[in-house]
């Protein structure tokens, strides 16, 4: 099963940088689709108007993107692939954000075309694909697997190629352009079944064009004759039936042609690297004679090139320019030439159906339609695209510069610390951070209590903590580094400075921490990293500066600290090593090529310190796999480490256990080419609810009984995964009372302020259930600050996130006042962590998408129209089969709100269970109906969500009527399983099902003012209630029409019923009574 | 560099100095870069035209260091002769073609834009040196199945292998010789993996049939022109990360120019 974490990002008022690499635009006009230089892929709305706002930013890759394409037939799936600079490739669904396939192979493409042959193609067709390889190889564009390659005589790069649909001989041919200038041409429809079988396939036609840089190659459909040849000196038209040539058009001196493409019949577009373009008409007055082949190269003057339109791109240009154009021909579509730059700017052009030039013959100008950057949306958007601490600190160079130049996150004192570009430390208790900033409640915001820490005369560049992975350090310890070449240890708790380094070797880079198994000598030691790409070891104790290496040339790739030996290794960039003595400070050796490699390999990935200049590896980060995620992924670049893929798949299984120890985590990322800091919170949900859970007092009790056991019956089946739960709620250091037989360890509690020591393995993690049995009972638990209130307000927050301010005021009126809920301060950007690799988050200009839901002033958070949609959908399909549960109901609705706000957040955790399951899940679900294989299946289902307490936990407010809340779980999960498949948003789907939940919720009311009793026979006497229970079910059964849902219901439950009897008992003792 | 102690004065100055560098120097830089890298792309000889008999002929005498015992006579038809050398050649006119792109009359405008283009160029060149200086590694069936065994004219004996590629500036050659195995064999049979060069006694299955490795015989020369092309490339990547240090220098002023 997948892993997804709802997430809120809180951008500054910088967008982050996004260099654009490649730009396409989904065939069905309505969504641009970017990959930068840093790694990500955004998703911008194009509106009917032509109007651009960016809407989505995708991280998964690593590197930069080369090229981007459609993986599919759009109207069927709205898929796009994907591929970097060093080989990864995915397939994204552009409408839910989601990563669906990704791969890594040893190809880096430059370009990618989708083909599909209907009827002659089994699966869901080919990505034919070249770059810096020989030939064309054929990717299967589902699985991503290598399916063959078109191999050639005179084997070479290929630098474009088109694929030829030709009506008139049904047969699609494939026409390359080698970097050497030979166009070959493969057929395709006819090497289909050669292919799949994996024969040779070799070129049909070969010739030598005689031209170098060939940047495009197009065939003219209008026509089916011509074939357009753009290189970067000329352009050149030939006659494709016999490679004749018909016409050259140089370009003017200091232009290069980047690209063109066939806009009609004899009517061409070519664009240039400098970001202009020109329309020609191909003046056809002698093109019948140049049938004869014969006499191609007479002829070539018959056909000869007008000048008729061009466009500009005026001022703003900055290098290199990626364009494109689509031709589309079907209203309502337009014929757009786009344009991408480095800078991040976007630009369209409308080319009109039937370009013309001015009435005196000289080319017209068409004029730019829009033209827009990532920046606009954030300026745009001002109240979203705040930064988290903004308020605190109002930078005076207004928008210029971010405000927050660095930070870092301590769990476990939920503090927030923050550099600033004029160099102030601003230190903050994180989830109260967050709601001033997110919520509307002004005293959040003046009341927030902060600490100022003032040391650096400039730019804070770096932080680190270095007690939060590893206790050899003092937890009062907080180290920055600055542009100011200095780095400064602090006490976090009192704020004083304890010693100052100064360096003098330029901006501080990076602070590490030494490795864990060090000398005593060695314990307190810190290495840092300046832009000079000098070393520097630190010791925090002593307060000495034990080495400044600094003869390295190139930037730090990796660094060994070898404290057995006195010995720190750098890797650089270069791939040269140099050895340095740490007790002397001499260089012991300097080595380069085979020496140096051999010195690198030879050292174990986790030894390392550094991956490379700008992020630390992931071992060192194990205490939230996504920071390191964050880091390798998001803002590193141009390298193909293999070290860092290494390592990241070594860390996958440790990042599943250690996942996020809180229900809350604050993300900071620190983007590469701007300053644009921005926060990501990190929301865990099962976390969440378990934790919630254990908190009820009395309310809820019958929930805890549930939900215990419940997580008794997995701990018989699988004493693996209860540790699991309970290892994250100790790591986290929260007082987990639900489960009686951890009694033990949760007797033994921790003063609260004493920061104490919690040792490393329990955040690692690997063997996490060895571990279990041994530090059960030694282990101190760092319960401190955590309390109810924390939990509750982490899921006030989400809550206050997720519902869709603006809709309906009754609703919001219910949701503050009854609920106590906080209303937004502005609409939230979500996000979505999945998969451990993938994140996914909402941009400022999303709130655009829907062409404007409601008016400016009124907030608004609905996250798309479709969310009304859903809702309904939602309570038509919930409300038929349970109307008379409305008696239930209110008696949980009528107790507390506390009690609401658990039973949304479990319905939001149960949709997020049912997105994350695995698909071929998700199939068996649909095929429901069938009463033979139902049973299988829904167990299937029924384990896949079973294993999950709070599914359970939302259980007991229908206690009395299980059978109809498990009939109509049912039919919900099949609603949602569908609405997954439908490329609707996990967000989306959350939304619609809190807004129907909060109607229902408030209908229900209206109607019963007063609550009932019934939930207080169900608290005390949990065993008999169950049995009854029993009985009733059985009773309704008799009504059920549905007879695969009820084989699976008694067969789940009987068992059940048996188990809890004792186990309740005991928790009864402990707990309730 | 900390620009919030430079007085204005000092400020205007480090800012006069960075248009300097941006205009004038990266310029410079730029040409240097183009020069040398044009001259390393002469060494690869790219065939402009690709008129069949116009190629350029090279012979090399390979030979086992120290010893007469195999000599290995090798005549190039153009430059195609192994991939590797094909790969580096198409990453350096890729470099150079980046550099081309931004000639004299290009106006830099933003440190970041140097550094974007700089790490492009880095990346091709590094790849291409990557390419020369660490030889594929390949599987015995791989060898087999290659173009490389297939090229000759008469055919090989179906007993003998061959192999080439470059090592840093050594063109090599391996000649392995095979014996089947016997399918009644006592033999362990145990498939040897990917290795640049392979030892007597491994195994491989292919087509069906069994063999291993009964000899290798390995001769390599020295083409002067590859060590050329690496020392061009070492020192075009020292010129490139030069300049990045340089622009890197004026960090703090990045924010203050407009994209």
């Amino acid at each position: 099963m997948r892993v997804s974490i709802p997430a809120v990002a809180v951008w500054g008022r910088i967008a982050p940088s996004h260099s654009i690499t490649a730009i396409m635009i989904t065939d069905d006009q309505q969504t641009i689709v970017t990959g930068s230089q840093e790694g990500q892929i955004c998703l911008w709305d194009l509106s009917s108007e032509l109007k651009i706002s960016s809407k989505e930013i995708l991280f998964g890759h690593t590197a930069s993107v080369t090229c981007l394409a459609k993986a599919r037939e759009f109207e069927k799936q709205p898929y796009v692939v994907s591929a970097t600079e060093n080989g990864e490739m995915c397939v994204w669904n552009v409408t839910s954000g989601l990563c669906i396939e990704n791969t890594k192979l040893p190809y880096r493409h430059t370009a990618i075309y989708y083909y599909h042959c209907s009827f002659r193609m089994t699966g869901e067709g080919w990505l034919l694909c070249f770059g810096e390889y020989q030939d064309v190889l054929i990717i299967d564009a589902k699985t991503l697997g290598v399916l063959h390659t078109l191999s050639s005589q005179s084997s070479d790069w290929i630098n474009c190629m088109c694929i030829v649909h030709s009506a008139r001989i049904q047969e699609d041919s494939l026409v390359a352009v080698s970097v050497t200038g030979v166009l070959k041409a493969w057929d395709l429809s006819s090497s289909l079944t050669s292919i799949q079988e994996r024969q040779n396939v070799c070129e049909k036609e070969s010739k030598s064009l005689g031209c170098t840089n060939c940047r495009a190659v197009r065939f003219c459909t209008y026509t089916e004759r011509l074939l357009l040849v753009v290189s970067s000196i000329c352009w050149q038209v030939y006659d494709y039936c016999d490679f004749s040539l018909l016409c050259t058009e140089f370009c003017k001196s200091g232009q290069c042609f980047a690209g063109g493409e066939v806009l009609a019949a004899y009517r061409l577009i070519i664009w240039t690297e400098d970001g202009y373009s020109y329309i020609y008409q191909l003046l056809n007055s002698g093109l019948s004679k140049s049938i004869y082949p014969a006499d191609g190269k007479v002829l070539k003057e018959t056909v000869y090139p007008h000048l008729l339109c061009f466009t500009d791109v005026k001022e703003n240009k900055s290098f290199p320019f990626v364009m494109g154009f689509m031709n589309e021909r079907k209203e309502p579509f337009y014929k757009i030439l786009f344009s991408g730059e480095a800078s991040g700017r976007i630009t369209l052009w409308h080319v009109p159906d039937v370009p013309a030039s001015t009435f005196d013959g000289s080319p017209q100008e068409i004029p730019i339609s829009t033209t827009w950057t990532l920046q606009d949306n954030f300026n745009k958007a001002h109240s979203m695209a705040e930064g988290i601490i903004d308020h605190l600190c109002d930078s005076k160079d207004g928008i210029e510069n971010a405000v927050v130049t660095s930070s870092v996150y301590i769990p476990s004192l939920d503090k927030l610390v923050c550099g600033c570009e004029n160099g102030e430390i601003f230190i903050t208790p994180g989830l109260e951070t967050a709601r001033a900033r997110l919520l509307e409640n002004v005293s959040l915001k003046g009341n927030l209590p902060h600490k100022v820490l003032n040391g650096h005369s400039s730019r804070v560049t770096c932080l680190l903590y270095p007690h939060g992975n590893s206790v050899r350090f003092d937890p009062s310890w907080l180290l920055s580094g600055g542009q100011d070449s200095t780095v400064i240890c602090w006490d976090i708790f009192t704020g004083k400075i304890l010693h100052r380094f100064s360096l003098q070797s330029g901006p501080v880079t990076e602070l590490l921490r030494s490795p864990e198994n060090c000398k005593l000598q060695y314990h307190s030691v810190v290495c840092c990293v300046c832009s000079d790409h000098s070393v520097a070891v630190l010791h925090l104790q002593k307060k000495v500066c034990l080495l400044h290496a600094r003869k390295h040339l190139f930037p730090v790739k990796k660094i060994k600290f070898d404290p057995m030996e006195g010995l720190l290794i750098v890797g650089c960039e270069d791939d040269s090593v140099y050895v340095w003595e740490i007790e002397t400070g001499t260089l012991e050796r300097h080595e380069t090529g085979e020496i140096a490699k051999a010195i690198l390999s030879s050292i174990g990935d986790s030894e390392y310190l550094v991956v490379d200049s700008l992020h630390p590896v992931s071992q060192e980060s194990k205490r939230n796999k996504n920071v390191q995620y964050k880091s390798s992924s998001s803002y590193k670049r141009g390298m193909i480490s293999y070290n860092l893929t290494q390592t990241e798949k070594s860390s996958d299984k440790v990042m599943d256990n250690s996942l996020i120890q809180q229900p809350f985590t604050v993300l900071p990322v620190k983007p590469k080419w701007n300053n644009a800091n921005f926060h990501v919170l990190l929301f865990d949900l099962e976390k969440l609810v378990d934790l919630l859970l254990s908190y009820q007092p009395c309310g809820l009790k019958s929930s805890n009984s549930f939900h215990n056991y419940d997580t008794l019956e997995r701990a018989k089946s699988t004493t693996e995964k209860r540790a699991l739960t309970l290892k994250r709620n100790k790591t986290a250091g929260f007082t987990l009372s639900v489960d009686g037989q951890v009694d033990t360890v949760y007797a033994n509690q921790v003063n609260r302020d004493s920061n104490t020591i919690r040792p490393l393995e329990e955040s690692g993690g690997i063997k996490r259930q060895k571990k279990m049995k041994s530090s059960r009972k030694t282990k101190m638990q760092p319960s401190g600050n955590i309390d109810v209130n924390i939990t509750t307000d982490t899921a006030k927050l989400l809550l206050s996130c997720l519902l869709p301010w603006g809709v309906d005021k009754e609703i919001d009126d219910l949701c503050v006042g009854q609920l106590d809920i906080l209303r937004l301060q502005c609409p939230v950007a979500f996000g979505l962590v999945s998969n451990e690799r993938h994140l996914s988050l909402m941009l400022p200009g999303w709130k655009c998408t829907d062409g404007g839901v409601l008016e400016e002033h009124t907030l608004s958070n609905l996250f798309s129209k479709r969310v009304l949609d859903l809702s309904n959908k939602y309570l038509a399909a919930t409300e038929g089969r349970t109307g008379e549960r409305d008696g239930t109901v209110d008696n949980v609705y009528g107790t507390k709100g506390a009690e609401i706000i658990f039973f949304l957040l479990s319905r939001i955790v149960l949709i997020n269970r049912v997105f994350n399951m695995p698909s071929a899940d998700t199939s068996q679900i649909e095929s429901l109906q069938q009463p033979e294989s139902v049973h299988n299946k829904w167990q299937n289902m029924e384990a896949a969500i079973s294993s999950f307490p709070s599914f359970y936990g939302e259980l007991p407010r229908n206690k009395s009527r299980r059978h109809s809340s498990d009939f109509g779980n049912a039919s919900l999960l099949k609603l949602i399983c569908c609405w997954s498949d439908q490329s609707i948003k996990i967000i989306e789907a959350m939304q619609a099902v809190l807004l129907a939940e909060v109607q229902r919720t408030m209908t229900t009311l209206r109607k019963t003012a007063v609550c009932r009793e019934p939930l207080a026979t169900v608290e005390n006497g949990n065993v008999s209630v169950l049995k009854h229970d029993k009985s009733s079910n059985s009773a309704n059964f008799q009504d059920v029409e549905d007879a695969p849902d009820r084989c699976v219901l008694e067969e789940s439950e009987s068992p059940d019923d048996m188990k809890a009897h004792p186990w309740i008992s005991k928790v009864c003792s402990c707990k309730v009574c | 560099m900390a620009a919030a102690m430079v007085s204005s004065a000092e400020r205007a100055v480090l800012e006069e100095e960075f248009k300097w560098l941006l205009q004038e120097e990266v310029h410079a830089v730029l040409k240097q870069l183009q020069d040398i890298l044009k001259e390393a792309s002469h060494r690869f000889a790219l065939p402009v035209g690709g008129s069949e008999g116009a190629a350029k002929q090279e012979s090399f005498v390979l030979s086992v260091a120290g010893m007469d015992q195999v000599k290995g006579v090798l005549t190039l038809q153009g430059d195609a002769l192994c991939q590797a050398i094909q790969d580096a050649r198409n990453h350096v006119n890729q470099a150079i073609y980046l550099l081309m792109n931004r000639d004299v009359n290009y106006h830099f405008k933003t440190g970041s834009e140097v550094l974007k283009l700089m790490d492009a160029v880095m990346l091709q060149l590094s790849r291409a040196r990557n390419r020369l200086t660490t030889p594929a590694t390949l599987t015995l069936p791989e060898i087999a199945s290659s173009g490389l065994t297939k090229m000759f004219s008469p055919a090989l004996p179906p007993d003998i292998l061959v192999n080439f590629y470059i090592n840093l500036n050594k063109l090599c050659l391996t000649l392995y010789q095979l014996h089947v195995l016997q399918p009644s064999t006592t033999k362990n049979f145990k498939p040897a993996g990917g290795s640049i060069l392979h030892n007597p006694g491994a195994m491989f299955e292919f087509g069906n049939q069994r063999y291993e490795v009964s000899h290798v015989h390995k001769m390599e020369c020295v083409v002067p022109w590859l060590n050329d092309a690496l020392v061009f490339f070492t020192v075009s990547l020292q010129l490139c990360q030069q300049l990045k240090d340089k622009i890197s220098v004026f960090s703090s002023y990045w924010n203050y120019k407009p994209h």
